[in-house]
This record gives structure tokens, C-alpha cells and sequence, in this order.
């Protein structure tokens, strides 16, 4: 397990009332799973149906989308990682 | 008695109060859910109020009020189970009914629970009905955008489908069945005949719970039988396209707001104009003293025209061009709201 931050996006933190969270993890997936267990509420907001982050919802870990990385949100996480979630957003 | 007005437009809600039953003067409240589209609103029985929100990127979402200032989000709102190919991206409307609340939503389904908080579960005679693989979206996504209750037989629900069409249960929702008799098919299925009418709005006749009127994409149409059959009802209407219509829940009087034609879809002649009938529709006329009535092209959803039910009633509408306009007095006249809003996609007033 390793103790991590989680940076929201601004339309989420501002439903929760937090910015940044800190949890202990051993990998990304298991650092969300701890977040929705605080605040339910994100559940919803960041998986969908089948239960995968939903299309437009980015988590990187540091500066690595962990969409494009093999291990995903499977990879292991150490002390004083930043995980991030961002929206995909393209256009203008 | 005074009304709260919520404006649900594609970047937050905003809330216009008016302390009395005059209805000239407002207070603006908001923006609150800054940056959320706010599609929905409605009220439980206990006084509660409720709001759907979305997000293309975050899904929809339910939050309830006791004042429309502080929300709480709903932690387990109405949500599509995983192995079911559809997924909940908005919600149109929130009925309550003795039954309990119902919200419609698109992909096109019904949820229903007792309370706003939960549990929510789907309503399944509707949500897998047999003509379910035939439904077509239209313009506006495939949607369930209104529910309707019979006050003297709260069994007898009425939904309303785009581009489907209205179903009735009689049994409080279990089961349901396409009533779209003497409608003109917007998307006619090979199969089933009885759906791929496009219906836009629907509203039921305070005096009679078997009087239904309903804006279709292809005219305005009323039914005397429960909406076991239709029979067109435009006479004096511009032309037979449009989305919002309502009723005064006092009198009957329809309010409807046509736009030209299905291709264009612009208010006639660039006038602002509502529609209103008081004889059920058999003849329309327009209601618009006050509106602007040149150079202006502003449209009207099908969910952002409401009435507050109050003697005489006030009708309240917004615009996609973000501009809200009221009436006190049952649309013999009305008010300019000096409010440059974003896309307005709901209005719903309370009695406060």
C-alpha cells in the first residue's frame, strides 16, 4: 500500500467539497475503489454501467495516462504518487 | 404564496422567486450546478424538490433540496444494469404521482421510486416492451420525456416516447401499451405499427382525465378516449410543428409555442408567440402581448414551458436563445425577464 493523492477535476470537487484526496493504495484501481467507499456519490459520476471509467474520464498516474499503459489501472502504485483525473475534452 | 421558478440551462440552474402571487417582481438565485446541464426538475410529496443534471462526460445524475439553494446529490440514482446494452445519459422529466416518482430518461426508459433518494428501480413493462428493439431516436435522442397520471385513477399512467410514441398502463406501470391511433407516423416501423409517432409534448385536461393533448413532429392532436385514439387539433395553429404544450390546471386553457415546419424550425415570421386554446384545442389563437414580435427567432424545448397552477395561472417559458418570459395573468399578457441565460432547456415553476 502506498499513500497517494487523488486530484478532481473542478465540477466533481465541487460537488464533494474536496480538491485533492489522500488515500493508501496499491494500484490506481484500488485507490478509486477507496474514493467512491468516502464519497459514493462519485460512483456514478466516474464509472458507468459496466462498471469501466466512464469513455471521457481520464485517470493518469503522475504523468502517464494510464489509459494508454498497458497495466492501466492495474499498475502498482508507490509512496507519494499523484493520481489525477481529467476530462477528455476535444474541440474548443 | 408566492412561486420559485427553476431554469434548468445547459451550464447551471438559476432560480427566479417571486415573494407573492402578483408575479412582477422577481429575485434571481444561482447559478447553482455551475458548468452541469440541468435537464430536469420536479417535487416530491413531502415538498422536496429534485433535479436532474448531466454532463457529457460524467452521466446524469439526481440532487434533492428543502429551499432550492443547498443540494445534496443522490448517491444511488436510476441507472441501467450492466449487462443491458443502453446507458442513462439524461433525465427529462420527474413526475410525482400517488404512486410515487417516476423519472423519464434518455436512453429511453422509466424509473420509479418511492422516494427521490431511492431505491430506484426500473419499470420493466415499459423499458423491455416487445416493440422495445424497434425504437428510433429522433433530433433529441430516444428519450422518455413525460409521464403523465390519471388524478382519479392513479394507475393509469401515460408516457411519452421520441420518436415513439405514448403508452398507456392501466395497471400503475407494470404493463404498457402504444396508443398512437390517428396519429401521423413519424418513422414507421415494418413491424409494429402501433410506434414511430414522434411525440414532442403531452398534457392531460384538468376536467376530464380522459381528454389528452399531445404536439407531435406531424401536428397537434387531441384524444377524448384516454388516448385511444387521436384526432388532429391545429385549427388557428401556424403550422404543426412544435415541442412545449401545456395546460392550466384551473381552467383547461392549452398553451402551446409552433414553430415552422420540421426542416426550419424557427418561430413563424420571427414573432414570439405562445398559442392558446380555451375550448380543448378546437381552436387556437395567439397569446403574446409583450413578447417581442419582430426579429426574433428564438425556440422553445419541449421541457421549458411550465405553468405554476395558481388563480389566474402563470405561465413561464425559456428559450434556447436564453431569454425567459412570463405571464401572471394566463398569457393575456407578458414580461420580458431582463436575464440573458445559457441554452435554456427546462423550466418548471412551484407554488412556494
Amino acid at each position: 500500500m502506498a499513500a497517494v493523492t487523488i486530484t478532481l477535476p473542478v465540477l466533481l470537487s465541487s460537488l464533494i467539497g474536496e480538491k485533492t484526496i489522500a488515500v493508501e493504495a496499491a494500484t490506481p484501481s484500488e485507490a478509486l475503489q477507496e474514493l467512491v467507499r468516502r464519497y459514493p456519490a462519485l460512483d456514478m459520476l466516474l464509472f458507468d454501467e459496466t462498471g469501466e471509467l466512464r469513455e471521457h474520464v481520464l485517470c493518469f498516474h503522475n504523468e502517464e495516462n494510464t489509459r494508454w499503459c498497458t497495466d492501466g489501472l492495474h499498475r502498482a502504485l508507490a509512496a507519494n504518487d499523484r493520481m489525477t483525473i481529467i476530462q477528455a475534452v476535444a474541440g474548443g | 404564496m408566492g412561486v420559485a421558478v427553476l431554469v434548468g440551462t445547459m451550464k447551471g440552474a438559476f432560480v427566479m422567486r417571486s415573494a407573492n402571487a402578483s408575479r412582477t417582481e422577481w429575485d434571481l438565485e444561482g447559478p447553482y450546478f455551475k458548468g452541469w446541464q440541468v435537464t430536469a426538475a420536479g417535487r416530491a410529496e413531502d415538498g422536496r424538490f429534485i433535479v436532474g443534471t448531466s454532463s457529457h462526460v460524467y452521466g446524469a445524475t439526481l440532487h434533492v433540496s428543502r429551499d432550492l439553494a443547498t443540494w445534496d446529490m443522490i448517491e444511488h440514482g436510476p441507472r441501467y444494469e450492466a449487462d443491458e446494452d443502453r446507458k442513462l445519459k439524461e433525465f427529462w422529466t420527474l413526475a410525482t404521482t400517488p404512486l410515487g416518482i417516476f423519472a423519464g430518461v434518455s436512453e429511453a426508459g422509466l424509473f420509479h421510486a418511492a422516494d427521490p433518494c431511492g431505491p430506484w428501480e426500473q419499470v420493466r413493462g415499459l423499458n423491455d416492451h416487445v416493440t422495445r428493439d424497434a425504437w428510433q431516436p429522433g433530433l433529441g435522442g430516444l428519450c422518455a420525456h413525460v409521464l403523465l397520471a390519471n388524478p382519479h385513477n392513479p394507475r393509469q399512467l401515460w408516457c411519452g416516447v421520441s420518436a415513439v410514441g405514448v403508452f398507456r398502463s392501466d395497471d400503475g406501470g407494470e404493463s404498457w401499451h402504444p396508443k398512437n391511433r390517428g396519429v401521423t407516423p413519424a418513422i414507421e416501423d415494418k413491424e409494429h405499427k402501433d410506434i414511430g409517432t414522434c411525440v414532442h409534448g403531452l398534457a392531460l385536461c384538468p376536467r376530464d382525465a380522459q381528454t389528452l393533448y399531445r404536439q407531435d413532429h406531424l401536428g397537434m392532436f387531441r384524444s377524448n378516449d384516454g388516448a385511444e385514439s387521436w384526432h388532429e387539433n391545429a385549427l388557428g395553429l401556424p403550422s404543426n410543428f412544435g415541442f412545449a404544450i401545456k395546460t392550466d390546471p384551473n381552467t383547461g386553457t392549452l398553451f402551446c409555442y409552433p414553430l415552422e415546419s420540421d426542416h426550419h424550425r424557427l418561430p413563424a415570421g420571427g414573432k414570439m408567440r405562445v398559442y392558446r386554446s380555451t375550448d380543448g384545442g378546437s381552436s387556437w389563437h395567439t397569446a403574446a402581448q409583450g413578447l417581442p414580435q419582430e426579429d426574433t427567432y428564438a425556440t422553445v424545448l419541449r421541457g421549458a414551458m411550465d405553468v405554476d397552477g395558481l388563480d389566474p395561472c402563470g405561465v413561464y417559458f425559456g428559450t434556447t436563445s436564453g431569454t425567459v418570459h412570463t405571464s401572471s395573468n394566463r398569457g393575456d399578457s407578458w414580461q420580458s425577464m431582463n436575464y440573458l441565460f445559457p441554452r435554456i432547456l427546462c423550466v418548471e415553476a412551484f407554488v412556494i
